[in-house]
């Protein structure tokens, strides 16, 4: 290449006014026309509308019901549903509907929470190696391996039932984040994994090869042309995941070394009334149905996010 | 010359008693979101043996969907709503599939443009070759080795015994290129369709296919219908040659007929935007606009927004094929103009 | 390829270091004492502790205590528990049921999620490509737990078709429910993956070749896009073996299978450590030489990948 043309090109750069609202318009056009999509289709719209309801119920447990979840009438135990009690009661003859609407928050904060701890630092370490290659990227990698080779159940197991004798008197409020903790600890590896190969695949494309050779400085590069790119298959992964993080929560809490008492958790009612199903289903029934809603609203709503940023899938 | 319209021989483009492949004026339609795409109106066009017939057009002309009805591998949604293929005087589309099947790759045989994403990448090239012997003639697994080394020496494939069992990728995009085609020729058709063969390679690569192409048609006497974007492949090649423009055949004559005076502007303007030695230094000519969308195709004739000669009438009335003398015809209501303009 | 795997497998060093480091560090680390609670309501009489600690090395420091556990585990020895039981005997207890549930589950979830797969990429945008579609977006979702009570309330308190329990021979009919409800998610996931697989090849150029060629539909799906369209399939499920026998401990507790991790779960439950590391760690080992064996597979299978 000659002088002047590396001179015309720089200049290109400079006054890129002209030359980038072309691409940027593009990273945007990507979001803005999934945003449309998503908009127009009702397999995301209903479940975001089921999501928000449990997001309301999450905050305002009151406003859905006036019964009290920890009150309990051993007379009543085991009583099917009623006009005064909606969902029956449970063994201990507590309202299985409050019980149901009150266990909404901590499987919503958790699950959330966890997933953002888990994006964030993944999503950090993911982008880091595969922007910086070289020992960077094989230290990196090295040491989310290490945390990979970890199975979620099994880690979950092991780190929780270690921790589950220093925990005690820690409150509602600290067996939530240790859950979440220990969830978000074992989740990262693999948002790092998907990190660093959208980064990868957008650092050796075409388009940003060009801007590279155009003169753009490294700071413009990732944060005008990596990063908007590299985030779709983040979000993506990141929405999903909060379904199946609840999920997770409900399992942990099941085999009694997640959420506990004081916290009232889906996961434990389910567990608590497991071997009395031949006597009575209903106390099982309503917060399994309750989890199993939650859950497949967030998956749906990944589901129909992965598909409108990633156009290849349709 | 007189300007006569021959509506009813539109159909008879070239016909004489007993041609091997007839297309006869052949409709097909592609149902899609925004309405129906009529991607080939009314083409007809004939196949002698030993004889290679040019389609020429720009993508979207229809020339490939005419060739994937011929094959009977039309891509759904795509369907044929009108007309007819003979082959040796029997009508294919009106075939069973069961009927059908033993004539695809026995008697009439394809190769497509890209050799490398139309092997199959997990299979040895000698056993995707080996596998036309073993399904058709039912050949057991030595002997369809041995006649596909045969075809791979025949293509001029170096050292094909020892590269029997290598892998697609690990070929040249020329030897590729021979690999379909011994695929193709395996079984020794009638006819070979080349859906634009030498597109994806080199120059030097392009004219030994190509001459590997025109040896093998006439060792075996077989029809080739060639189809191409590029004027310049064809010239040394074909017998006759048919130019399709919006699913539609706009000219149809023996190819030195055409090189010394194109009856159609499309034509025309195909020939005089190939870059000449002797036009040094001139600009190029190139045909203004763009392609018509099929799903708004333009009303009259469907080249009237980008044509030189247009008048009123080209936009209200589509021309027929005329009779412009010999075996040519063109859908131009000036080819008189156009001829004149030529010489 | 001989390169490669050395590679490979001397890149597995430091991983299986780094992970059974973190599992010892966690199991015998992290609970304030191990001899809390473990000789009934008294505290331990000075002597037990005092042989225990000879026996464990508890006295040594953290990282002495991990080195002499590798060594151990490199010549073989898995030690013996808290209550002198050589954990080699739990390991042969407990392993071949684990490995057989996950054999059922991978079989299961092979056959039907490709076999939906494939006819609903087939045959896109019909009534069971929807259903299939939905279907599987609802059990990918939903909770393992949720599955296991639905089978075990239909199969078991309504039909009547299974006991609770799977019985201490575990014969391999009585592992398919459990195996089934160890699959959902593996099942929904492979159809989804199978059917994007065939949407998208049968669209490919080498299948028009293929049909081109005048084979018969049956050959065309069956052998060539059959073929293609498996690879990353065979993929998931070799990987998915070391996920479900990890991801066991649901499904064995609720059946009560006499697997690896519920022996896992009832040791941390004793606060056995002795026991907890090496089965883990033989669980981890398992999963990433299955990562391995598949990586390696993969050449195997797509002969355009080429190992550097």
């Amino acid at each position: 290449m000659s002088d002047p043309q590396i001179a015309a090109m720089s200049r290109h750069e400079d006054e890129d006014r002209s030359a980038h609202p072309e691409m940027t318009g593009q990273v945007r056009s990507l979001w803005s026309d999934a945003w449309h999509d998503l908009l127009r289709k009702p397999s995301f719209l209903i479940p975001l509308v089921i999501v928000g309801l449990f997001v309301l119920i999450a905050i305002f447990p009151g406003l859905f019901t006036n019964a009290d979840p920890e009150y309990a009438e051993l007379s009543k135990s085991m009583q099917g549903p009623s006009a005064e009690a909606w969902f029956g009661y449970d063994l201990q003859g507590r309202d299985v509907f409050a019980r149901t609407i009150y266990g909404a928050r901590p499987s919503i904060i958790v699950g959330t929470l966890a997933v953002l701890l888990a994006t964030l630092f993944g999503g950090l370490i993911g982008i880091i190696a595969g922007y910086a290659g070289g020992w960077i990227d094989s230290l990196l990698s090295r040491f989310t391996e290490i945390f990979l080779g970890l199975p979620y159940v099994l880690g979950a197991i092991i780190i929780l039932s270690a921790l589950a004798n220093t925990r005690s008197g820690i409150g509602s409020f600290g067996i939530m984040m240790i859950v979440t903790l220990v969830m978000a600890l074992l989740g990262w590896p693999l948002v790092t994994r998907i990190a660093r190969s959208a980064m990868l695949a957008v650092k050796h494309s075409d388009y940003v090869q060009a801007a590279r050779g155009l003169g753009a400085s490294p700071v413009r590069i990732v944060f005008k042309h990596l990063l908007p790119n590299a985030l779709a298959p983040i979000i993506v992964i990141a929405t999903i995941s909060v379904g199946t993080f609840i999920s997770a929560e409900a399992v942990l809490s099941f085999l009694g070394i997640g959420l506990r008492p004081p916290v009232i958790s889906w996961g434990v009612a389910i567990a608590d009334h497991q071997n009395l199903m031949r006597q009575a289903a209903h106390p099982v029934l309503f917060p399994a149905a309750a989890l199993t809603v939650v859950v497949i609203a967030f998956v749906m709503i990944g589901d129909a996010v992965r598909e409108a940023l990633d156009p290849k899938l349709r | 010359m007189a300007e006569v319209a021959h509506q009813a021989d539109v159909t008879e483009v070239g016909y004489q008693a007993g041609p091997l492949l007839e297309v006869d004026n052949l409709h097909v339609e592609f149902p899609t979101r925004d309405g129906i795409a009529r991607a080939v109106n009314g083409v007809s066009y004939s196949l002698e043996q030993g004889k290679t017939l040019a389609v020429l057009g720009e993508s979207g002309s229809g020339k490939s969907v005419t060739a994937q009805v011929i094959m009977g591998i039309l891509d759904e949604p795509g369907h044929v709503s009108a007309g007819e293929v003979r082959f040796q005087g029997r009508n294919l589309l009106t075939m069973s599939e069961k009927e059908r099947r033993p004539l695809r790759g026995n008697k009439i045989a394809m190769i497509f443009q890209d050799a490398l994403s139309s092997l199959n990448p997990v299979f040895t090239v000698g056993w995707q070759i080996a596998e036309m012997f073993r399904v058709h003639q039912g050949l057991t697994r030595r002997e369809a080795k041995q006649k596909a080394i045969e075809m791979m020496d025949r293509v001029r494939l170096p050292a094909a015994k020892n590269r029997y069992n290598d892998y697609p990728h690990q070929f040249s995009g020329g030897m590729r290129q021979r690999i379909m085609i011994a695929m193709a020729i395996a079984l020794g058709p009638d006819v070979l369709i080349a859906d634009e063969p030498t597109t994806a390679l080199d120059v030097t690569v392009q004219a030994q296919i190509m001459g590997l192409l025109h040896d093998l048609q006439r060792e075996s006497n077989m029809g080739l219908i060639l189809i191409t974007h590029d004027l310049g492949v064809v010239a040394d090649v074909a017998d006759d040659i048919a130019v399709m423009y919006a699913g539609r055949i706009v000219e149809h004559a023996p190819v030195h007929d055409i090189y010394r005076a194109p009856a159609h502007p499309y034509t025309k303007g195909l020939i005089e935007s190939i870059p000449r030695v002797d036009l040094k230094g001139q600009e190029l000519h190139a045909i203004k606009g763009l392609p018509p969308n099929l799903l708004r195709m333009p009303s009259g004739c469907a080249f009237h927004p980008r044509c030189p000669y247009r008048t009123d009438q080209c936009m209200t009335d589509t021309p027929p094929l005329y009779d412009v003398g010999g075996t040519r015809h063109s859908a131009c209501h000036h080819w008189t103009e156009v001829i004149d303009d030529a010489r | 390829m001989g390169r490669y795997t050395l590679r490979r497998l001397l890149q597995l060093i430091p991983v299986l270091i780094g992970t059974t480091f973190i599992i010892h560090f966690l199991v015998w680390q992290l609970p304030a004492d191990p001899f809390d609670g473990r000789c009934g309501q008294r505290p331990c009489s000075e002597a037990f502790i005092a042989r225990m600690n000879e026996q464990f090395h508890l006295d040594e420091p953290f990282y002495v205590q991990y080195f002499i556990f590798l060594g151990k585990m490199l010549t073989g020895d898995f030690g013996v528990s808290f209550n002198q039981v050589p954990v080699i005997n739990l390991i042969e207890d407990a392993y071949p049921n684990t490995l057989k549930l996950a054999l059922v589950a991978l079989t299961i979830e092979a056959v039907i999620g490709v076999g939906a797969g494939v006819m609903t990429g087939l045959k896109r945008g019909g009534f069971l490509d929807n259903l299939v579609l939905v279907s599987s977006l609802f059990l990918m979702a939903l909770p393992i737990v949720v599955v296991a009570f639905f089978m075990k309330y239909l199969f078991w308190a309504q039909l009547g078709w299974i006991e609770p329990n799977v019985s201490t021979e575990v014969r391999w009919s009585e592992l398919i429910v459990p195996g089934f409800v160890l699959a959902t998610t593996s099942m929904a996931f492979i159809a989804r993956l199978m059917r994007a697989n065939i949407a998208e090849n049968s669209s490919a150029d080498f299948v028009k070749t293929a049909k081109a060629k005048g084979l018969g539909s049956g050959r065309v799906v069956g052998v060539h896009l059959l073929r293609n369209s498996l690879i990353p399939v065979v993929t998931f499920i070799g990987l998915d073996l070391g996920n479900l026998m990890a991801g066991a401990i649901v499904t064995e507790g609720i059946f009560n299978i006499n697997g690896v991790g519920l022996t896992i779960f009832r040791a941390l439950s004793l606060q056995d450590a002795t026991i907890v590391v090496p089965l883990a760690t033989m669980l981890v080992l398992v999963y990433l030489f299955m990562n391995l064996l598949v990586d390696l597979l993969y050449g195997l299978l797509d002969p355009r990948i080429r190992y550097e």
